[in-house]
């Protein structure tokens, strides 16, 4: 999917996120914090999820969300690329986050945890 | 502490990425491995990662192509398809000098009106039915213009 094609998307409100798998949605979360590098975004998604991101999915992930323009690398820093979460980016993690949220909501008030 | 054997273990697992890849994420990835190596994490399960994510970089990149060619297959079957139609809807033609050449022509009465001639009719048909012969097989003359215009406009 083009840049343009995913802005739009986010934009009415479909979630693109929601085949592009966890590690995508944990990069995108720690984006949205700020920019960061490669080991950077594994110590901090470690620290927020718990999960530790192996290298090559991390990169695997980067790689696929560049290509739809949900994050962009900045120029590099002696040899490390960071990464910033774009406008897209943002709109496509909050969509994903509502869909998310309401799944979460239902889910409680079903299992009898919410509401009474 | 990353020990020779570790890097070289991690340098190879680099070496399965493409060289687009490799030019691009190579150098960060190599020392991106140095570093959680430093923090305790296995140059194994580190090659691993590198491993696998090798093979999903390769893997999806085919599968486009793949699909370009799947697509162009699909194009020359469709008309390689329609080639054949165009062949079988010509089958009449012969079957019209076979064997069932009376059922032949009992259709074409049926669909023509009077036979005046029932040899002169199957010359009409054969012609009628050949979208790609135009000379009458039983009379060697060309084929009558207003029943091949009449087939034209059936296909």
């Amino acid at each position: 999917m083009a840049p343009r094609e995913a802005e739009r998307d986010g934009a009415g409100g479909q979630d693109v996120l929601r085949r592009a798998g966890d590690a995508s949605v944990l990069i995108l979360t720690s984006l949205a914090g700020g920019a960061k590098h490669g080991y950077a975004l594994i110590k901090d998604v470690k620290g927020f999820a718990g999960v530790e991101l192996g290298p090559g999915t991390l990169y695997g992930a980067l790689e696929r969300l560049e290509q739809i323009g949900l994050i962009e690398a900045l120029p590099a820093e002696d040899r490390r690329h960071p990464y910033r979460i774009t406008p897209a980016g943002v709109t496509a993690l909050r969509v994903h986050l509502d869909a998310i949220e309401r799944v979460r909501v239902a889910g409680r008030l079903r299992l009898g945890l919410e509401g009474i | 502490m990353a020990g020779p054997g570790s890097e070289r273990l991690v340098r190879n697992a680099l070496r399965c990425y493409p060289e687009r890849w490799r030019s691009r994420h190579g150098e960060e990835a190599a020392e991106l491995a140095m570093l959680l190596m430093r923090d305790g994490t296995p140059a194994r399960s580190i090659a691993w990662s590198y491993f696998k994510g090798a093979a999903r970089t390769r893997l999806v990149q085919p599968r486009r192509r793949l699909r370009v060619a799947v697509g162009a297959l699909v194009a020359a079957a469709c008309s390689l398809g329609v080639s054949l139609a165009l062949l079988t809807s010509s089958a009449p033609a012969n079957a019209v000098t076979g064997p069932c050449s009376g059922v032949a022509r009992g259709a074409g009465a049926a669909s023509h009106g009077p036979i005046p001639d029932g040899h002169d009719y199957v010359a009409g048909d054969t012609a009628r039915s050949s979208a790609s012969i135009s000379i009458s097989v039983t009379t060697g003359k060309p084929a009558n213009s207003s029943a091949m215009s009449g087939h034209d406009q059936r296909c």
